[in-house]
């Protein structure tokens, strides 16, 4: 049973911008896997691709002009299915010179192919909790319909009662607080953490064997977010779900993770367990360690110090270097690996124990 | 000791609600008080922070300190002279010593001018300078924010979050301000770009010579910025003090669950729930009566629900526990 669950594997995910003539390359070859019952953090800041990548697998980039293309392959049970399947056949680009000119894509046989690809698999298998709250849940339901609507089509309880049941089974297993209440309550009278709790329990309501957390506690108040947190501490505990999850937040991260992916400039830089990827110290990606350090610690906040920034900009995903994507921003180049860094970009390189970083200081 | 520079006394504001045609005629008006009382003060190059939930008013007392919302009562004083009295041609001279910066990035910045122009209107608002002048400012200006001027003829789409925030920066200093109020200045940003604004800022405040009341929901930030610290509560102030003070030694039960929520969220071993009690929503309109935190309170849980807290003739004063610690609670924690 150690086989994953999920296996990304190259994905690439480019949307097309007309007006820079140029593919935006959000996503950029990124791997990776998820075995059954583990949850993997996924950490990066805004714009690195880590969203994206969870879209992708929801089969939810549709209509703008763009490529996938790498293989996303769900193996759960009896069902096994590439959900990138033939998607490309429907995108066509036409280059002039080396440079693409245009991207014409038909939409509607690719909105059928991966519609046909995601049947049972999109809020069945694989369900997925989203950043803003309020703004997924549908505005003119009550919570309670909603859950019952995903009971009703994703797991064997379809009569009315018996559904309406299981939503309120679930809806107490997040621990809103009466229940009963706000199972008649629309969105709009729910708080933002009651609401997230709401949008949990529809999720878990299917019954997934992946549950895919986008940016879970993010826009809530601190109090709150502890709240969730524990929430999904618990059901991890509990339920031994298998989770992706996505953060910025390393706390967060540090807290549910077991194996901790880092992306930048759509690319993971590091892999490994939670504990050696957190660790933020010499057997760490530059990147991971930067963005370690700069994240206010007790010690730094008591003495009032500087904090240590990661000088210059998140990175251009349209004009993309040739060396390593962080190399601009590195500050722990040597003159060993200057030239390498510069001109070429470094795979990912063991570094024991089942951790691997993308990094040339790491080349054996 | 420097003399204050800001006075604030009990400042309230309540906005009215309407509630439809029938309820307006009956005279049945919601009022919300999201401020309710708030006193502090604010010393020259000093920095007050202003830490809350959402929702607990801490960007409603900046906005009305600087009169951007009329204030219901209470009295705001800058530098001797009492802003809620003023308006007119006084007040916009005063603005030019005190500004804000808006949470949302691109809430100052115009999407059609480029950023030349942004700044030179903001150096023109209150001043007549020469173009000379004007183009040797900007250039300070951007030397100041630390960004190149090769962003000047740049739209504010074209700039990443973090330079946003710069130009946004640039152009409330370009009026020459003394006090700003700065309304989340990095939660819209990543931590790596956070950490530099911050950075920024403490540079800004020790070359202008700026007093920062700083308004944050991020606890560390808060502490890691400030002078002084000022937790709100629905409304109200509830604890102030020395920073050090209120994140390490908190006397309020709530300052205290700010503070290890934090904590918790990333202690893999943290027992869940229990301890902090029924965290229920809190309802603005009619706040429980006595002491506000009292539903959510694990003092008063754990102290077998005393009568006091919830006591509608005996709400809490913010009452001076040592010098300089100010809490408002009838338990306080040791």
């Amino acid at each position: 049973m150690s086989a994953s669950l999920l296996k990304i594997d190259n994905l690439r995910t480019y949307f097309y911008s007309r007006s820079k003539r140029a593919f935006i390359r959000s996503v950029d070859g990124v791997s990776l896997a998820i075995n059954r019952g583990e949850t993997l953090g996924i950490v990066g800041e805004s714009g690195c691709g880590k969203s994206v990548t969870a879209l992708s697998v929801m089969g939810l980039i549709t209509a703008t002009p763009g490529v996938i293309t790498g293989r996303i392959d769900f193996a759960n049970g009896t069902l096994h299915r590439n959900l990138l399947d033939g998607l490309d056949q429907s995108v066509r680009l036409s280059e002039e010179e080396g440079r693409i000119m245009d991207v014409v894509k038909d939409s509607g046989a690719w909105q059928r192919q991966s519609d046909r690809l995601q049947r049972g698999v999109r809020g069945g298998e694989i369900a997925m909790i989203f950043q803003n709250p309020k703004a997924s849940m549908n505005p003119f339901e009550p919570v309670g319909a909603q859950i019952v609507e995903a009971v009703r089509l994703h797991t064997e309880h379809t009569g009315k009662k018996e559904a309406e049941q299981r939503a309120l089974h679930w809806l107490e297993r997040v621990r809103i607080d009466s229940p009963r209440l706000r199972f008649h309550n629309h969105p709009y009278g729910l708080s933002g953490g009651m609401c997230q709790r709401a949008m949990i329990a529809m999720a878990l309501a299917a019954e997934p064997s992946l549950l895919i957390a986008d940016e879970p506690t993010t826009g809530l108040d601190a109090t709150i977010q502890s709240k969730i947190v524990d929430l999904l501490a618990e059901l991890k505990a509990e339920i031994g779900i298998t989770t992706l999850l996505i953060s910025h937040d390393m706390g967060v991260i540090g807290r549910l993770a077991d194996r901790v992916a880092v992306m930048y400039g759509g690319r993971v830089v590091e892999e490994g367990g939670a504990q050696q990827v957190l660790a933020g110290g010499e057997g760490n990606h530059p990147y991971t360690r930067a963005l370690i350090a700069s994240i206010p610690g007790a010690a730094e906040v008591r003495q009032k110090s500087y904090l240590q920034a990661i000088e210059g900009d998140v990175l251009d995903t349209i004009n993309i270097p040739a060396g390593c994507r962080f190399y601009e921003r590195c500050n722990r180049v040597t003159e060993a690996v200057r030239e390498r860094c510069a001109d070429c970009e470094p795979q990912l390189f063991d570094a024991g124990s089942g951790q691997r970083v993308r990094c040339w200081l790491f080349a054996p | 000791m420097s003399e204050s520079l800001l006075e604030v006394i009990d400042l309230k504001k309540h906005f009215r609600q309407r509630r439809g045609l029938f309820a307006n005629l009956r005279g049945a008006e919601g009022v919300i008080p999201a401020v309710d009382g708030v006193s502090f003060y604010l010393k020259e190059q000093e920095t007050v922070g202003l830490v809350g939930e959402s929702g607990c008013g801490k960007t409603t007392v900046g906005k009305t300190i600087l009169g951007l919302t009329g204030a219901t009562s209470g009295k705001v004083i800058f530098a001797g002279h009492e802003i809620t009295a003023m308006g007119g041609e006084p007040l916009r001279a005063l603005r030019s010593s005190m500004q804000m910066i808006f949470q949302d990035l691109d809430a100052g910045l115009n999407p059609k001018m480029r950023i030349e122009q942004i700044l030179r209107e903001a150096l023109t608002v209150h001043h007549r300078p020469s173009d000379a002048e004007c183009a040797r400012r900007i250039h300070e200006l951007l030397d100041q924010v630390k960004l190149k001027s090769n962003k000047l003829s740049q739209y504010p789409h074209e700039l990443s979050g973090g330079e946003k925030r710069r130009i946004g920066l640039a152009r409330v200093l370009a009026v020459g301000p003394r006090f700003i109020v700065a309304d989340e200045p990095t939660s819209a940003l990543d931590v790596s770009i956070q950490a530099q604004v911050v950075n920024l800022l403490r540079d800004l405040q020790q070359d202008l010579a700026l007093s920062f009341l700083f308004i944050s929901h991020d606890l560390r930030i808060v502490e890691l910025m400030s002078h002084k610290v000022a937790v709100m509560y629905l409304g109200k102030i509830v604890e102030m003090g020395v920073s050090e003070r209120i994140s390490h030694r908190p006397a309020h039960p709530y300052t205290r669950v700010l503070w290890t929520s934090l904590v918790e969220k990333q202690n893999r071993e943290a027992q869940p729930a229990a301890a902090s009690g029924a965290w229920g929503v809190f309802d603005f309109e009619r706040p429980s009566a006595g002491c506000r935190f009292a539903p959510r309170c694990p003092v008063y849980q754990a102290a077998g629900r005393p009568a006091i807290c919830t006591d509608a003739a005996s709400e809490p004063p913010l009452r001076e526990l040592s010098s300089g610690h100010y809490c408002a609670c009838h338990f306080p924690l040791s």
